[in-house]
C-alpha cells in the first residue's frame, strides 16, 4: 500500500495544483544524516581551480603523487640492526627479500584508464594455478608466480618490458621507499585493545562489564540510533597499512637482500611492497640503467 | 523330544561340514570404494561428428585445431634458494667490519668460550666519547649483532644500570677487572638488585685495578 497522502493533495490537480504546491510537507524517508556536509568557507574563492570529474583530470590530479617507476615485492625476514661505522649510530632495521620479482603485465590508460605495472614474485606450482591465471602467465612469457601486486606508475615512461626481473639493485642505498604490507592479525579484538577506548570501573557498582564499550550511541536526541561507523569490537589488524619514508640502507642484489630502515607493518614472512616514496624527492636513477633493459 | 538327545553325540559332524567350506578372507578384502581403479583414457571424439552433436558437447571438451595447450615457463633462479637466512647474512656482513678478528665474539661468547666475560665479572668499558663505566655484569643476551650485556654499578650512592652493545663502534675495550669469586648458577643476575644481596660499588676494585695496570704498563712504556 501506498502511503497515505495528506488531505490537501487529494484535491483535484486541475483546480487545486498553482494554489497548493508550495504548502506539500516535505516527507523524507529512510536515513538522514545528522551533520550535513557543509561547503568548507576556506575553500571557496576566485582562484581555486574548478574540480572535474573526467578520468583525464583524476589522472592529472594525482600526477605529483605517482610514482615514476614500479616497485617491487618484497619478503619481510625478520630484523636487526646496522651500525653506521662514522658515527656509530646503531639503525634498527628490516630485512626484505626479493624473490625472482618480474614484471608480469601492463596496464595502460587506453585499455584500463590508468598505467600500472603488474608485477609478480616467488614460485608457484602450475598444478595449484588456477587456468586462467596460468594463460596469463603463459601468454605473457612468465613462470607462475605466487604474489601478485601492481604498482601504479605516473605514465608509460615507467612501463619496463613485460619479462623484466626486478633486482634488488632497483633501489639505490640510501633512497627512500614507501613499505605497503598487511599489520599483524589481532582476531577478534574488544574495545580497549582495538580502539583504545577507557572501559569501565573495577568498582563502583560496575559488574561483569569492566572492558566492554560504554554506551553506542545518544537516546532519542541523537535519533535513537547507532551511526554508521561507530568504534566496536570486531577484527584488529590484518589490514594494509603503509609505513613512508624508510631508507634504503642496503642493498645485495645477488641474494635479493634490501635492508630499511625502522620498522615495516606485519609478520615475519609477510608480503612487502616497496616503490619510491612519493614525500620525497624521486630517486636518480642512471640512464644507463634505465635504458639497457629495454634493449635486453 | 526323544529323539533330540540321541542325535546330540553327532552335532560335532557339523564343525566338519563347516571346515569343507571355503572360508572368505577378511584380511585383505576391499571395498569398491578403496580399490584401485586405473583412470579412464579419454575417449576420442568420433571423426565427422555432425555439427549439431558437437553444439551440446560443453565448450572444453570441443575440439580446437587451433588450442595449442598452455605453455609453463621455468622459473628462474631463486634468490630465496641463494640466501635462505638473509638477516643472518646481513649480520655477518656487518662482523666483519665491526668485528673483523672475532675477537668481540668469543669474549662474550660464554656458552663456548670458557675465557669470556662471563655473569658476576666486574668489567671495565670504555668508550670512543672518553668516560668509562665499571660495573659487574648481571645479564649478557646473545643476540648476533645486537649482542649486549648489563652493567651494574653505584655511583654518587645511586644505584647505577647500563646496557651496551657490545659491537658498537662507541665501546672502544672491555676489560675484565676480577672474575667472580664463585661459579653463578644463574645466566642473570638480577637478584644483584635485592637490597640483600647488592654488591653496591665496585668502584674500589676498579681503582685499584687501575693503578696496577698503570704502574706495570707505565714503566713498560717508560722503557720504550
Amino acid at each position: 500500500m501506498s502511503p497515505r497522502l495528506g488531505g490537501l493533495l487529494q484535491l483535484s490537480p486541475v483546480w487545486g495544483a498553482p494554489l497548493i504546491t508550495p504548502r506539500i510537507p516535505v516527507r523524507s524517508f529512510g536515513i538522514r544524516s545528522l551533520n550535513p556536509p557543509k561547503p568548507s568557507r576556506f575553500n571557496i574563492g576566485p582562484g581555486l581551480p574548478v574540480l572535474e570529474s573526467t578520468s583525464t583530470a583524476a589522472l592529472r590530479r594525482k600526477a605529483n603523487s605517482l610514482p615514476l617507476r614500479t616497485g617491487a615485492i618484497g619478503i619481510k625476514k625478520g630484523m636487526t640492526a646496522i651500525y653506521d661505522p662514522e658515527s656509530g649510530k646503531r639503525i634498527p632495521c628490516t630485512v626484505l627479500q626479493l624473490d625472482r620479482v618480474e614484471v608480469i603485465s601492463h596496464k595502460t590508460r587506453e585499455r584500463h584508464g590508468y598505467y600500472a605495472v603488474q608485477v609478480g614474485a616467488g614460485w608457484k606450482h602450475p598444478s595449484n594455478v588456477t587456468k586462467s591465471m596460468l594463460g596469463h602467465f603463459s601468454v605473457n612469457g612468465i613462470s607462475p608466480k605466487r604474489h601478485i601486486f601492481e604498482f601504479r606508475v605516473k605514465d608509460e615512461a615507467g612501463l619496463i618490458p613485460v619479462g623484466q626481473s626486478i633486482e634488488a639493485g632497483w633501489f639505490q642505498e640510501g633512497q627512500f621507499v614507501d613499505a605497503r604490507s598487511n599489520t599483524k592479525g589481532k582476531g577478534f579484538a574488544g574495545v580497549m585493545k582495538r580502539h583504545g577506548f577507557g572501559g569501565q570501573d573495577r568498582s563502583h557498582g560496575v559488574s561483569l562489564t569492566h572492558r566492554s564499550m560504554g554506551s553506542s550511541g545518544p537516546g532519542q536526541g541523537g535519533g535513537s540510533r547507532v551511526y554508521p561507523g561507530k568504534k566496536m569490537a570486531g577484527n584488529m589488524g590484518n589490514t594494509q597499512n603503509t609505513v613512508q619514508n624508510l631508507k634504503i640502507l642496503k642493498v645485495d642484489s645477488e641474494n635479493g637482500i634490501v635492508v630499511v630502515s625502522g620498522a615495516v607493518s606485519g609478520p615475519k614472512g609477510c608480503v612487502v611492497r616497496i616503490q619510491d616514496a612519493i614525500k620525497k624527492p624521486w630517486p636518480e636513477v642512471p640512464q644507463a640503467e634505465a635504458t639497457e633493459p629495454a634493449t635486453a | 523330544m526323544a529323539a533330540l538327545p540321541a542325535m546330540r553325540p553327532l552335532g560335532c559332524l557339523r564343525s566338519l561340514v563347516r571346515a569343507s567350506e571355503p572360508i572368505q578372507p577378511f584380511v585383505n578384502r576391499r571395498f569398491i570404494s578403496t580399490a584401485y581403479s586405473k583412470r579412464p583414457e579419454r575417449v576420442p571424439l568420433p571423426p565427422n561428428m555432425p555439427e549439431q552433436f558437437l553444439s551440446q558437447i560443453p565448450l572444453r571438451f570441443r575440439p580446437d585445431p587451433d588450442r595449442e595447450p598452455l605453455k609453463i615457463y621455468p622459473a628462474p633462479p631463486s634468490a630465496r634458494k641463494a640466501c635462505k637466512d638473509p638477516v643472518g647474512a646481513v649480520t655477518e656482513s656487518q662482523l666483519a667490519v665491526l668485528d673483523p678478528t672475532g675477537e668481540r665474539k668469543a669474549m662474550f661468547d660464554y656458552r663456548r668460550n670458557p675465557r669470556s666475560v662471563k655473569t658476576g665479572d666486574i668489567v671495565r668499558v670504555t668508550f670512543k666519547n672518553g668516560d668509562p663505566f665499571n660495573g659487574i655484569v648481571m645479564s649478557i643476551k646473545l643476540r648476533g649483532i645486537e649482542t649486549s650485556f648489563l652493567m651494574r654499578n653505584e655511583l654518587t650512592r645511586v644505584a647505577v644500570e647500563m646496557s651496551v652493545k657490545v659491537f658498537s663502534p662507541n665501546v672502544n675495550s672491555v676489560e675484565i677487572v676480577q672474575r667472580s669469586e664463585k661459579k653463578r648458577r644463574r645466566a642473570r643476575l638480577y637478584f644483584l638488585r635485592d637490597k640483600k644481596h647488592d654488591r653496591r660499588s665496585v668502584e674500589n676494585i676498579v681503582a685499584s685495578y687501575v693503578r696496577q695496570k698503570k704502574a706495570f704498563l707505565g714503566g713498560g712504556n717508560r722503557r720504550r
